[in-house]
């Protein structure tokens, strides 16, 4: 995005450019992120409106302490939170997390019994910066693959690793402890990879 | 000296920098002497960028024509 300075200059001066711009840019995350805690994409919509409306009347009072992703992004899970509470469908993340972190986070069968890998680990030279860039199939690829994964993975992995939230304020939005966090992480990212490991054309 | 398998199942930990130094030192030595640990680490961070940039679908016209419509009601009320 560009400048986020003049980006806010632009829209506390009521430049509709300016808010299309951030609508473009953010309108999908968001709904990503809330959809972390709603599974009725109706809510979700309806929430995501709720914080737009909230950016709008907001603007004035932000003081661009946190940059505007993150003050947007702070909004949407708590009105998500709250919209889950409100319509009887709170989502236990400690009781989704127990069954995905049972087991090893990568197959034992991946290694040797003195603790080697099996196999040769391929370093995705196939996958240049121009192919990280704009290949479609890969980038799609992996957006698949983030949408399919155990909801608490899901959930730890998007907000930490694609939208940069404090693992304070994810633990406690999703009421988890940091340990937890922590291996949802792992588990979430190892899965990610092995999806974009066959998407790149690797072998392992 | 830690194993390979111990690397991988650490490897998130210490991407993030979350090892006590102690391991976080043990993980390095076996980095630079693993290639194949140094490729896991390497794509196992590379996927975090691809998680990033992720697409996600952009909203449908009538969905950011009414929010700037809201938009706008905001600017001319407080004008």
């Amino acid at each position: 995005m560009e400048d986020e300075a003049l980006l806010l200059a632009r829209l506390r001066a009521g430049e509709e450019a300016a808010f299309r711009t951030l609508v473009r840019a953010r309108h999908g995350r968001l709904l990503r992120l809330a959809g972390v805690f709603l599974r009725s994409r109706a809510s979700a919509e309806e929430v995501v409106q709720d914080t737009w409306i909230a950016v709008i009347t907001g603007l004035d009072g932000y003081a661009g302490q946190a940059p505007l992703a993150a003050w947007i992004n702070g909004i949407v899970v708590n009105k998500a939170r709250s919209r889950a509470v409100r319509d009887g469908r709170q989502v236990s993340f400690s009781d989704l997390a127990r069954p995905e972190m049972a087991g090893e986070a990568l197959d034992p069968e991946r290694f040797l019994p003195d603790g080697h890998w099996a196999e040769r680990v391929d370093p995705w030279n196939a996958l240049t910066p121009e192919r990280e860039a704009g290949d479609r199939e890969v980038l799609d690829g992996v957006a698949q693959a983030l949408d399919a994964l155990p909801p608490a993975q899901r959930a730890v992995v998007v907000m930490r690793d694609v939208e940069g939230l404090e693992p304070a304020a994810i633990c406690a939005a999703l009421e988890i402890s940091e340990a937890n966090l922590r291996v949802l992480l792992h588990r979430a990212r190892v899965r990610l990879r092995d999806a974009a490991a066959r998407l790149v054309g690797a072998t392992n | 000296m830690m194993t390979c398998q111990a690397v991988a199942a650490t490897a998130s930990a210490y991407l993030d920098r979350e090892l006590p130094l102690s391991r976080r030192a043990a993980v390095a030595w076996h980095l630079r002497l693993c290639p194949n640990c140094r490729a896991y680490l390497a794509t196992l961070k590379r996927t975090i960028g691809l998680a990033r940039k992720a697409p996600v679908a952009a909203p449908a016209p009538e969905v950011e024509d009414n929010l700037a419509a809201l938009f706008r009601a905001r600017q001319n009320s407080a004008d």
